[in-house]
């Protein structure tokens, strides 16, 4: 395929196959070694690059981005960051002054990571560095580092002029390409941001014959407010996503800002995330809560589901061969939602359990009542039975005991790495507890840890 | 200068007795301040070159296979079909690749155990091609053959169990003592086997020249890792160049030289063309040796005064057959606290997971988790504050030698950490709710036996006044350059910037390398003699005595003469330090002392753990350079963090495979799950036993107790005594109370 970028200033023509990674090409073809692989599966950040286009520059993870994603956009790696005659870019001086590198290894990435912040004038240290991963220092003189700089001015060097790009017959400019496309090709990958099948490609050595990357379809990227609702497109990434969540689902945005890391909510799509069918995808308990509608598209044919009901068995969606989801519409408003996500880890981890309230209450009683799991069974799934013990019953502790006793109606999880069955178990019906007093005023925000 | 030539002068010394301590008698200012490392500007930008960086021309790329059976033998690959496929040049089994990485120091090959297979994932053979894409194909596309064999993979079923005779003791009555104790608690804990995780994978980059042998290599003891590969090799160290520049990361895992390095030497002998190969990050997790998995059965008895009379600590951890490592469990225990009845045991069970070896602070990372929470346990049994018990059980000497300490700052640490901390605010357990979350406190002590070995540095005065330090030692993250040039500098008189370090270069002098906290020491000790030296020729034509000489910004002073070092006649003078080990090392328990302070919240209804705080405080001797040397212990305590709560190596029980092979599965904590973290190093502290400038190693001491601070925190929050670690929330939430 041919793909043209700017890296770091310069024009670049590349004829590379679909899942040629910019990671590899970077290292192995053009010898810009500054860029490191630490895990090629996006877990921690030693590969973050700066990729700007119309929508403005995000740090990505290399690894898992396949080089047809970077047509059109313009790439600046850890060695742009500083000065063409070599000066130092006030985060590479931060880091020096504040001992933020060790051995050295991480440090590219981080720098790349908070020269973009530094750009958009973000303050938000932690969030910024979240997705890279650091074994020697540890945070604390990284995030002094980019405290220290980040009043300096943004270098010139750093302002990429998005070049312009011809269409490309991989990348469909938009969704009514991608329809035709798609039902022309029907068993062919259509990649969104390759967080997922990123790692098809570089840990599963998977062959991808036919694929149409989705990033230049910009009619599949917007958020419409329709009165009560908002339509999202399925090509909204988690990163432009959240400070809409932020206005309207405060909860929903807590979970989000602990979806992957800053480089994979830039690059992931809630499509994406829909589409995979993943049990442990964050998105989707969300979305049953909030009673989402998703539609689908096929050629020019369009159907709309109920989210819930996409999902039948793992591996396994209401969607036909050459069916796409076009987009997912949610109710703007819905005070009493709250996401509660549990994971081993803080942050960078892939939920356990990850639980999904939204009980309505009328006067005393619960006029309705939607709880959605990820991480309880093979397909992110609604607690039908719980939900029938709430509804039409006092909002009070006795109801939510009765309910309690009805989880294992609809869930009998499994044990793996991340948790034990019993352990999500108990901790699902621990959550509706949980949120029993939260609804009741209490603070429950696992953020809230005081020193 | 090369190899061979001498030096114009050498000063030795074999540390039999304490030293003065010069460097406090120089003027520089530049020791123990906050020099930022030299090489910082070539880390953020990206232009430091890692060892697979080096990219010689006609450079052919290696994958290495790897078993998928736990043990047997592999009987036939069918290797032609890749052999034909484009761009593959070799493939490669047999003889020389080796089973596993060289025990660090081991200074000869590793086991080379082929045909035969030890551990699923073990290296069977390399594949080599043009590119690294043709060569992961080809390995893909081959077929294996094995005799497979019963394997055993669960220590505490382990038919076969060493207990190696030096590591078993029992004084006095331990049994009587525990029956007659006024308390006494018998606990056993459990901890996960761990992976080091240094960011940068292992690689290595092979190239012959003229029978001799360059590797870029990540590497961190050097003189080891030449000995390891020539003799993996079959030939002379002396044709053997090892370049290790910059190295990303290590704790362990870079100590002994790895299947890598000897694959990627071998083709490239094979193939008279440079050679790369790089472990993918799941090879580092499956081929490179991780820590064991331990039980620890731990009895402690006092009497009413909370006088310790009764010590046990007995252990079992796992290695493959013939591995000499065994992961010293109880090293701190022996010589922490007193009890006159004492028993240790130490079992290794031999087992076919991948092998063990050394990460960082082997023995006192996790022996300490078991015995400073024990400690606990019997704080809280006898009502005995935490720290009383301890100040309590410190014993004049060593409880089973009788050997004077060097230099303890344990007690300070303990006080002075407390009245930092706030411990006066601890209450007792499960008595603080803050909205969903039990809090509570938590102290361990921390101690890391403290060793220096032999080194030698090289430090020319060069005709410009400047000085240049020349060592094989390496820079694993920890800071040797920078601290180099500031030892360098204070003995010479010299500002940073007029010293230049190059280091990383197997052809340099032989140092001690990276490791077990002595690289600074010893290596420092060395460039430090190096210097007394070059100060002795100084004086000598200034025609005073070394102690009326100073040295300071480029210039000397002694007598009536004031002359700049660039003036010198005869320089460019080369001088050699040498430093041994001697009888302080067997006169004295030397160590390293601290405490950890750690506040968590647990979450009563998850069983979610949040450290919400802590603090280290640590008595290490001189402090060369404060900034790194903090670093080191925020490093160590994030350690601490991750193998309290989430860092757990799962094997198969099936096939004892590592399953979580990934930074997506093996959760080292992230940013968000560290929180406001002090590290404070006492300042005036000086071990004139441990080395002639006084200091002690701190990158594992902040690792030790460290996460038992934070199991006692738990307890302290809300009354769960975890002892199988990482404390992960299915363990905790079972026990937790009802909010009030």
């Amino acid at each position: 395929m041919q793909v043209r970028f700017l890296l770091n200033g310069e024009t670049v023509e590349v004829d590379a196959p679909p899942t040629r990674t910019l990671l590899d090409w970077l290292r192995e073809e053009r010898g810009l070694t500054g860029t490191k692989e630490g895990c090629n599966e996006g877990d921690c950040g030693a590969c973050t690059v700066m990729v700007t286009d119309e929508a403005g520059a995000r740090a990505l993870n290399a690894c898992i981005l396949f080089l047809p994603q970077v047509h059109g956009r313009a790439v600046r790696t850890v060695e742009g960051v500083s000065g063409p005659e070599g000066a130092l870019h006030p985060v590479q001086q931060a880091m020096i002054d504040h001992h933020g590198s060790q051995c050295g290894f991480c440090t590219p990435g981080f720098v790349v990571s908070m020269a973009v912040g530094h750009m958009q004038g973000r303050r938000d240290h932690d969030d910024v560095v979240a997705g890279n991963l650091c074994r020697c220092t540890g945070y604390a003189p990284i995030v002094r580092a980019a405290e220290a700089a980040a009043k300096a001015k943004v270098p010139a060097w750093m302002s990429d002029e998005v070049p312009a790009s011809e269409t490309v017959s991989y990348a469909p400019e938009t969704s009514d390409e991608l329809a035709a496309w798609y039902q022309a090709h029907p068993d062919g990958t259509l990649i969104a941001g390759a967080t997922d099948v990123g790692l098809w490609v570089t840990k599963g050595l998977r062959e991808l014959p036919e694929v149409a990357f989705l990033n230049r379809c910009r009619d599949l990227q917007g958020i419409d407010d329709e009165g009560a609702t908002l339509r999202i497109g399925a090509g909204v990434t988690m990163a432009a996503l959240l400070p809409v969540l932020v206005r309207h689902h405060p909860s929903y945005a807590e979970l989000v800002r602990r979806y992957g890391s800053e480089q994979v909510r830039q690059a992931a799509t809630i499509g994406g995330n829909i589409a995979n069918g993943s049990p442990i995808g964050d998105n989707p308990p969300a979305l049953i809560a909030l009673g989402a509608t998703l539609h689908l598209r096929h050629g020019s044919g369009r159907r709309d589901v109920k989210i819930e009901d996409f999902f039948l068995d793992y591996g396994k969606q209401d969607r036909r061969p050459g069916e796409f989801v076009e987009a997912v519409t949610i109710s703007k408003k819905a005070t009493a939602l709250r996401c509660y996500k549990l994971s081993k880890r803080f942050d960078q981890d892939i939920s356990a359990v990850c639980g999904c309230f939204n009980v309505e209450v009328d006067g005393e009683v619960v006029s309705s009542a939607r709880i959605a799991f990820g991480g309880m069974a093979g397909i992110p799934k609604r607690a039908a039975a719980v939900e029938a013990a709430l509804v039409g019953q006092p909002w009070a502790k006795e109801t939510v005991e009765t309910a309690l006793a009805r989880f294992s109606d609809d869930f009998q999880p499994m044990s793996d790495m991340r948790a034990s069955a019993g352990y999500r178990l108990e901790t699902a019906r621990n959550m509706l507890v949980r949120y029993f007093h939260d609804m009741a005023g209490e603070t429950v925000s696992v953020r809230e840890v005081r020193a | 200068m090369s190899l061979d030539q001498s030096p114009d002068q050498t000063t030795e010394l074999t540390m039999d007795k304490a030293q003065p301590r010069l460097l406090d008698a120089m003027s520089q200012g530049l020791l123990g301040t906050r020099l930022s490392r030299p090489e910082g500007a070539l880390k953020v930008t990206g232009r430091a070159a890692y060892a697979a960086e080096h990219l010689p021309d006609n450079l052919a790329t290696g994958v290495l296979v790897r078993a998928t059976i736990t043990k047997g033998k592999v009987s036939h690959i069918d290797s032609d079909g890749a052999k034909a496929m484009k761009g593959v040049l070799a493939v490669f089994n047999g003889d020389p690749l080796v089973r596993n990485p060289a025990q660090g120091q081991a200074g000869e090959a590793p086991a080379q155990v082929l045909p035969e297979v030890h551990y699923f994932g073990q290296p069977i053979a390399l594949v080599v091609a043009s590119t690294f894409e043709q060569a992961r194909a080809a390995a893909q596309s081959m077929t294996v053959t094995y005799e497979e064999e019963d394997a055993e993979v669960e220590p505490a079923t382990a038919s076969t169990v060493d207990k190696p005779k030096k590591s078993q003791s029992d004084t006095g009555d331990l049994e009587g003592a525990l029956r007659d104790a006024a308390t006494a608690i018998d606990v056993t804990y459990a901890t996960a086997p761990h992976t080091s995780a240094a960011m940068e994978p292992h690689a290595s980059v092979a190239e012959w020249k003229d029978g001799r042998l360059t590797l870029h290599g990540s590497y961190q003891m050097l003189k080891h890792n030449l000995a390891e590969l020539a003799d993996a090799l079959d030939m002379s160290e002396d044709n053997v160049r090892i370049l290790a520049p910059y190295v990303g990361g290590g704790f362990g895992s870079k100590l002994g030289i790895a299947p890598e390095a000897v694959a990627a030497a071998h083709a490239a002998r094979e193939l008279k063309r440079p050679v790369r190969v790089v472990m993918g990050r799941d090879q580092v997790f499956q081929m490179t040796l991780r820590r064991s998995e331990t039980t620890q059965r731990i009895r402690l008895g006092c009497d009413a005064s909370g006088r310790m009379t009764a010590l046990a600590h007995e252990d079992r951890v796992s290695n493959l057959p013939g591995e000499a490592f065994s992961e010293p469990v109880a090293q701190g225990t022996h010589f922490l606290y007193g009890g006159e009845n004492r028993r240790f045991t130490h079992e290794v069970a031999r087992i076919h997971r991948p092998g063990t070896g050394s990460v960082r602070a082997p023995g006192e990372a996790v022996g300490m988790i078991a015995l400073e929470c024990a400690m606990d346990e019997l704080a809280e049994a006898t009502g005995i504050d935490p720290i009383e018990l301890r100040v309590m059980n410190m014993r004049e000497t060593t409880p089973a030698d009788g050997l004077p300490y060097s230099e303890r700052g344990l007690e300070r640490c303990l006080r002075e950490g407390a009245a930092r901390f706030g411990w006066d605010g601890r209450r007792p357990a499960a008595q603080r709710l803050d909205g969903d979350w039990w809090i509570g406190m938590g102290v361990a002590s921390a101690v890391r036996t403290n060793q220096m070995e032999e080194s030698v540095a090289r430090v020319t005065l060069q005709s410009d006044g400047t000085a240049l330090v020349e060592t094989d030692m390496t820079d694993i993250g920890t800071g040797s350059y920078a601290i180099l040039t500031q030892i360098a500098g204070e003995m010479l008189g010299l500002p940073a910037k007029k010293v230049r370090v190059r280091i990383g270069d197997s052809d340099l002098p032989k140092s001690s390398g990276s490791g077990g906290s002595f690289g600074a020491q010893s290596c420092g000790s060395a460039v430090f003699l190096a210097c007394k030296g070059l100060r002795e020729w100084i004086a000598d034509k200034l025609d005073v005595s070394p102690a009326d000489l100073t040295l300071r910004d480029g210039v000397a002073t002694g007598g009536n003469v004031q002359m700049s070092l660039a003036d010198f006649a005869g320089l460019p003078q080369t001088s050699e330090g040498h430093v041994k080990p001697g009888d302080t090392a067997d006169d004295f328990a030397i160590a390293g002392y601290g405490a950890h302070f750690a506040e968590v919240g647990v979450h009563a209804d998850t069983g979610e753990v949040r450290v919400r705080r802590m603090l280290g405080i640590f008595s290490i001797g001189r402090v060369l350079n404060r900034l790194t040397a903090e670093s080191q212990c925020h490093g160590a305590m994030i350690w601490g963090i991750g193998s309290a709560l989430t860092e757990e190596l799962m094997h198969d029980p099936r096939d004892g495979r590592i399953v979580n092979h990934n930074l997506a599965e093996y959760h080292v904590p992230v940013h968000l799950d560290v929180p406001q973290l002090d590290a404070i190093l006492l300042e005036d502290t000086r071990d004139d036993q441990a080395n002639p400038i006084q200091a002690k190693g701190i990158g594992e001491l902040g690792i030790s107790g460290a996460a038992a601070s934070i199991g006692n925190a738990v307890f302290n929050a809300c009354g769960v005594r975890v002892r199988d670690f990482p404390m992960t929330p299915d363990k905790i939430i079972a026990g937790l109370p009802d909010r009030p």
